[in-house]
């Protein structure tokens, strides 16, 4: 038999407001789609149907190029935080060394400076060392952002998992590095994705970075090619639409995908 | 497997010492115990055989190899901590094998090492769990586990009874000292509770504020206590330690709490007794409640189902010295009576007031 639960008021109250902030939510991706299907003359008039502004937007835009390029400057970005975030925090959680807590609070307050505050003196630092062309100087910035907050994480994290775990695994013949990749990080998944997706958000939907440090056409990310996009002469709203939409599929995506973690990772600590 | 020796091992932690010059041999094949008050240094010293807290300064040697410069996984002993510290992604298969995976060993190896283990610590039903899944007592056997598979040069365990409750603490005491003789490993186990003290230990080490007291065996630990501190540390109850004036004429007169109590020349010449003050200690056990002797009165009663602890009050002439006495489990004695008590006097102990030392002659 099925256990049938009760309707009470409250619960009718809570399904009533969940479901209104689902529709605010979901309701610009609507639009995003819907408007997207129209061509310019039809988005006007607001009626018609026509996949003419996909179109468009591969002729205007290497869309999947740019997708491409994005996705790779947040892989590299990531893996260059999660190499330096790892250890780092690792190593003000469970070592001691001398200084340890001035360089920890150097690190933590690396994470409260704004990017517009320095983007001026960071472009010039990357262009003199000639890092403008290609990827490179963008991955740089975004991991130098990205990597304060993760040590952060890390070392919060770390410091929940008992100083035991780790000399079990000394004594039982692990070094730092050993007892870091094979006992810490398996346990460390929920902060490793909470790292990983928020800085997969920040890093994709950025776009000052990209705009500056990436130089070469070719090599831009999406958000520098609908900026363009959106600038150009004769800006077509529903082929902007479309572009948008592609842009922003994998941040959802990569949501979606670790949101088991990710929820985890917020609320860690509290049911350990 | 090896011996273990401290050599005058000190360990400093900002100034104060936490083990001061501690020196302490443990046989090849011993069950070496260590206990003392809490903050005494015994973790400390067992952190420093496991290489995981640096020397100050001394030697300490496993084997005959000194060991102050080597690295922990190079030592070859195998701990088992006090919260289990088990890995919990790992399952208890991979946790019992997983020292011998970091060593190199087969498959093949690591799988029969880990099932013969798991037959010694009645794991075997376990061995796909992961630690979340399993009880107090089973965790604790998966540590044990973790540590024997390795056949290591020395054991180190840091209170693993500790977590458990009364009567599992009793079941694995047995087990624990059953397994470190099928074994032969020396062991070095750390504890608090002198009942795991008195009855696990080939040798019982007693240690306070980082110093080492005594080393002997329980039943000498007992009836010949180097000083008084082991003396009221080790029997529960503790000895009853009282302060006595000497007046030695041939026979000693003892005068406890203004009254009188001879000591045969026969009992007090194993001790050396000088006119002037000393400890007298006397065990619970060594005091009889009867018609006559030392007038005490009852302050209280504690049943404990197959004895009474009995505290008394002995008083005159303002002086008054409180002493705790054993009686049998049914005893009509109740608070505020009366009594007379004699002491055992072939088994009392005579410690110096100052030093604490014992007075007997040749320790
Ligand atoms: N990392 C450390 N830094 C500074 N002092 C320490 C450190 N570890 C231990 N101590 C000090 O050293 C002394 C001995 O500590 P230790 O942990 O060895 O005691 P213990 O005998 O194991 O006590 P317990 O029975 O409570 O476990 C204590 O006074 C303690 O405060
Ligand atoms: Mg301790």
């Amino acid at each position: 038999m099925k256990t049938r639960r009760s309707v009470s008021p409250g619960r009718i109250a809570l399904f009533v407001t969940m479901l209104a902030i689902a529709v605010a939510m979901l309701y610009p991706f609507w639009v995003m789609i819907t408007d997207s299907l129209h061509t310019q003359s039809q988005f006007i008039s607001g009626s018609g149907f026509s996949l003419g502004s996909w179109r468009q937007l591969s002729a205007a835009l290497p869309v999947g190029r740019q997708v491409l390029n994005s996705t790779l400057i947040c892989t590299v970005s990531i893996f260059v935080i999660l190499a330096v975030g790892l250890p780092a925090g690792f190593a003000f959680a469970k070592l001691r060394f001398r200084a340890s807590s001035l360089v920890f609070l150097g690190v933590v307050s690396a994470m409260m400076v704004p990017l517009q505050a320095i983007v001026m003196p960071e472009f010039v630092n990357i262009t003199r060392i000639g890092l403008t062309s290609g990827y490179f100087g963008a991955v740089l910035v975004y991991a130098a952002l990205g990597t304060p907050f993760s040590i952060f994480l890390f070392t919060t994290y770390f410091r929940g998992v008992p100083d035991e775990l780790v000399e079990a695994g000394i004594v039982d013949g692990l070094g730092y590095v050993g007892a870091l990749w094979r006992l810490v990080v398996p346990i460390a998944v929920p902060a490793i994705a909470t790292v990983t997706v928020l800085q997969f958000i920040q890093i994709w939907d950025d776009l000052l970075v990209g705009l500056l440090f990436i130089q070469n056409t070719a090599d831009r990310p999406i958000t520098v090619g609908l900026a363009a996009l959106a600038s150009g002469r004769t800006t077509s709203i529903p082929q902007l639409m479309a572009g948008s939409f592609v842009s922003a599929l994998p941040a959802m995506l990569v949501y979606l995908g670790f949101q088991r973690y990710l929820v985890k990772g917020l609320t860690m600590g509290i049911d350990r | 497997m090896a011996a273990i020796t401290f050599d005058g091992v000190t360990k400093i932690f900002a100034g104060k010492p936490a083990v001061d010059s501690l020196s302490l041999h443990i046989d090849d094949g011993e069950f070496m115990v260590l206990v003392g008050p809490s903050g005494c240094g015994k973790t400390t010293a067992l952190r420093m055989l496991a290489g995981l807290e640096e020397i100050t300064t001394g030697r300490l040697l496993i084997g005959d190899q000194v060991v102050n410069n080597v690295l922990p996984k190079d030592r070859d002993v195998a701990m088992v901590f006090q919260n289990y510290a088990l890995y919990p992604h790992m399952s208890v298969a991979q946790n019992m094998g997983f020292a011998l995976k970091i060593r190199g060993e087969s498959k093949d190896v690591i799988r029969s090492k880990v099932s013969d283990a798991a037959e010694i610590l009645r794991l075997t039903d376990y061995l796909d769990r992961r630690p979340r899944a399993l009880s107090g007592g089973q965790r604790q056997r998966v540590a044990m586990g973790r540590a024997i598979v390795r056949s290591p040069q020395a054991f180190l365990m840091d209170e693993p009874l500790s977590n458990l409750d009364a009567k599992l603490r009793v079941e694995m005491r047995l087990e624990i000292a059953r397994i470190q003789r099928l074994l032969g490993v020396a062991t070095l186990y750390v504890t608090h509770d002198q009942v795991e003290a008195m009855t696990m230990g080939d040798r019982v080490a007693v240690m306070r504020d980082g110093q080492l007291q005594q080393v002997a065996r329980p039943q000498d630990l007992y009836d010949r206590p180097a000083n008084d501190f082991v003396a009221g540390f080790i029997g529960s109850p503790p000895m009853n330690l009282l302060r006595a004036g000497v007046a030695r004429d041939g026979d000693v007169t003892l005068s406890i709490a203004g009254q009188s109590v001879t000591l045969p020349e026969r009992l007090a010449s194993p001790y050396h007794l000088a006119n002037g003050e000393v400890t007298f200690g006397i065990r619970p056990e060594d005091i009889v409640v009867g018609a006559t002797g030392l007038r005490a009165r009852v302050e209280r009663c504690e049943a404990l189902g197959a004895e009474t602890l009995v505290h008394l009050s002995l008083n005159a002439k303002g002086a008054s010295q409180h002493l705790v006495a054993k009686a049998g489990p049914r005893t009509t004695i109740v608070a505020g009576d009366d009594l007379a008590v004699t002491f055992a006097l072939e088994h009392a102990h005579f410690f110096d007031v100052t030093s604490g030392a014992t007075l007997r002659v040749g320790s």
